[in-house]
């Protein structure tokens, strides 16, 4: 009897030692198994019993087994889990820097006095925001018409609403959706530097761009 | 309150009223009426009245209203030879001193006061002719001696001019805090200033109703330029026009019933009238170029309007249905904001020359410009009195912008408003009653 339970202490240990290997390493717990086989084989003083401790045994395997894939599903779970984070934390990042990157890609243009005509020099500006807004496929552009404090409020809000419909209608003519640009006129009601003389006025007098990515 | 009661009492000999002949205040040449106020007379002021200077108070009011209409200058006191027979009648006033001191009009009264009410005469004389002009009874419940300045000075004015003035007018304007604006408006006195909306964003353009009762204007208020309509008595407020792009609010009809708007939802900007009733629109203009700041003419039968069609902003005049496009102005590469006489026949703007904007007015037809500004500040914005006889502008100096009024034919300005951010729109109301 001692001997018996000897064996089953003997077979107890084992098995706990087997499901904690279990846990981590399904492939080991399966070599060990063998060896515990070969062990009940060559030992036929024991065969009864061993094999009362086998069942006992496989009832701790199937045990250990579900033990084994609950473990394995949250495993996958936390990786998925942690996966999707990183994801996310990527995906945010990536929006931040692709926002930096289209305002610094997407430049204001400037606009001579009273006038809402395309420059030489903004045809440039215009033409690489295009490529940057086509390539990033952004999602929505405002387009934002603004003038310098000289004369009425009213007219430089019409003047303002040209100077962005203008520049809108030069990125459509480049490629870029007319559905994604919005214009907006500020008039001289948001100048951008706060002087009074002709260096303020020509840095006001601008289109602005505020892009959206998606 | 004043609860005016005008006795008329014509005393005078040969003051046939269809003889009457008003001066031209509106001349260029015109001077201002040398007129001489005495201090009223107190016949009896009760014992609780604190200020038992009321005549000289109510006189003081009477000169203050007089000044600010723009067409009086109120004489000093001090020079005065006889101030003695403020109750004597006429024959006994010697009109000789007064024509000598330069006085053309000369007003004497008299003044009770009781508790419950405050009885006044009052006598306006021409001194050259020796004339009685007018001779009238005010009765008001109270003491308030500056609502009975005001009838007076508005009598006063109405005698010699033919038109009550704009006394009981009030003016709105933009001011700008910062990046924040609101309305606000201020009696034709400077009194009273108080806000009319509560925005805080970009707010421009502000247009009072006909009948005074309504206030449009285009607020940045949900992100874009949108067109409201407040009303002023309850205070409720209602977009009427909120189309992608540019919506601009411009004048009221004067049957009240449409409003212009400057709207850029059909591609460009062009102008619209608003049947505010149903909000149904009507499409005027139809040209490639900017067209801006619609304004009715008084008749209702034409809009004044900027539009940079012939290369430069310039006024430009069309019939309510939009035909008969016809340009004002020719003087000039920048004429902006057009405003049309209530009396009719001419429009005031602003209009750049020589790096500055100043104020203009033309007749309807592009004759007889009249330059009425000639400072270094930027003057803008024009808008007339319901008389006529006044403009209300804005003056600019780099950030700093006030609220000015002057004359029709540019003198006699003052100041109405000048702190609490910068003050641009001014807006003059209609009568009110």
């Amino acid at each position: 009897m001692k001997k018996n339970l000897t064996w089953i202490g003997f077979f107890i240990v084992l098995a706990f030692s087997l499901s904690m290997f279990t846990g981590c390493a399904g492939k080991k717990a399966v070599v060990k198994e063998g060896a515990v086989q070969d062990q009940q084989i060559t030992s036929d003083q024991a065969a009864k019993d061993a094999a009362a401790a086998k069942d006992a045994a496989a009832a701790r395997e199937a045990a250990d087994r579900l033990a084994r894939e609950q473990a394995e599903k949250e495993a996958a779970d936390r990786l998925a889990r942690e996966k999707a984070q990183k994801e996310q934390a990527a995906k945010v990042e990536a929006a931040a820097t692709a926002k930096a990157t289209a305002e610094e890609a997407v430049k204001d243009i400037y606009f001579d006095f009273d006038a809402s005509s395309i420059r030489a020099d903004a045809r440039e500006v215009l033409k690489a925001n295009a490529d940057y807004l086509l390539k990033n496929s952004a999602a929505s552009i405002v387009v934002e018409g603004h003038c310098d404090e000289r004369g009425t409020a009213e007219y430089n809000m019409a003047l303002g609403q040209r100077r962005a419909q203008e520049a809108k209608k030069y990125l459509v003519n480049l490629g870029v959706k007319g559905s994604a640009i919005k214009t907006i006129s500020f008039g001289k009601e948001r100048p951008i530097d706060p002087g009074h003389d002709e260096e303020a006025w020509a840095k006001n007098r601008r289109d602005h761009f505020v892009v959206k990515t998606k | 309150m004043l609860i005016a009661v005008v006795i008329f009492m014509f005393l005078a000999v040969g003051s046939e009223v269809a003889a009457k002949v008003y001066i031209d205040v509106d001349s260029p040449n015109f001077q201002l009426f040398p007129i001489a106020v005495c201090d009223f007379d107190v016949t009896y002021v009760h014992a609780a009245a604190k200020s038992k200077d009321s005549g000289i108070e109510l006189a003081d009011e009477v000169k203050r209203y007089l000044t600010m209409a723009g067409f009086f200058n109120p004489l000093n006191k001090k020079s005065f030879l006889d101030d003695k027979s403020a109750r004597s009648p006429s024959d006994a006033i010697i009109f000789a001193d007064w024509a000598m001191i330069g006085a053309d009009y000369l007003v004497k009264g008299n003044i009770k006061q009781s508790e419950k009410e405050t009885i006044s005469e009052c006598r306006l004389f021409d001194v050259i002719k020796g004339d009685l002009l007018f001779n009238k009874k005010y009765i008001s419940a109270g003491n308030d001696l500056k609502a009975l300045a005001k009838n007076i000075a508005s009598d006063i004015l109405f005698t010699l001019t033919g038109d009550e003035g704009d006394f009981n007018t009030q003016i709105a304007f933009v001011a700008k805090k910062v990046n924040k604006a609101d309305i606000y408006m201020v009696n034709y006195d400077g009194s009273d200033r108080k806000a009319l909306t509560n925005h805080r964003s970009i707010i421009v353009s502000p247009r009072w109703s006909p009948d005074g009762r309504f206030l449009a204007f285009t607020s940045f208020k949900d992100g874009n330029p949108e067109v409201y309509i407040r009303d002023l008595k309850n205070g409720s407020e209602r977009k009427v026009a909120s189309f992608e792009g540019l919506n601009l609010c411009g004048y009221w009809s004067p049957d009240g019933q449409k409003l212009l708007l400057t709207l850029s939802k059909d591609g460009n900007e062009e102008l619209y009238i608003l049947e505010i009733s149903n909000l149904k629109l009507k499409r005027l203009t139809n040209s490639y170029s900017i067209d801006v700041s619609p304004a009715w003419s008084p008749d209702g039968k034409k809009i004044a309007f900027v539009s940079n069609r012939g290369g430069s902003p310039q006024i430009y005049s069309m019939d309510t249905d939009g035909n008969n496009v016809k340009r004002i102005t020719y003087e000039g590469n920048y004429n902006t904001s057009p405003s049309w006489s209530p009396r009719g026949g001419r429009i005031a703007y602003e209009g750049l020359i020589n790096h500055k904007y100043q104020i203009f007015t033309i007749d309807e037809e592009g004759n007889n410009l009249l330059q009425l500004t000639f400072n270094a500040a930027d003057n803008e914005s024009p808008s007339w009195s319901p008389s006529g006889r006044q403009i209300a502008y804005s003056s600019k100096i780099n950030s700093k912008s006030k609220i000015c009024i002057m004359n029709a034919n540019g003198l006699n300005g003052r100041i109405l408003q000048e702190n609490g951010g910068s003050l641009t729109m001014p807006m003059w109301s209609p009568r009110f009653k």
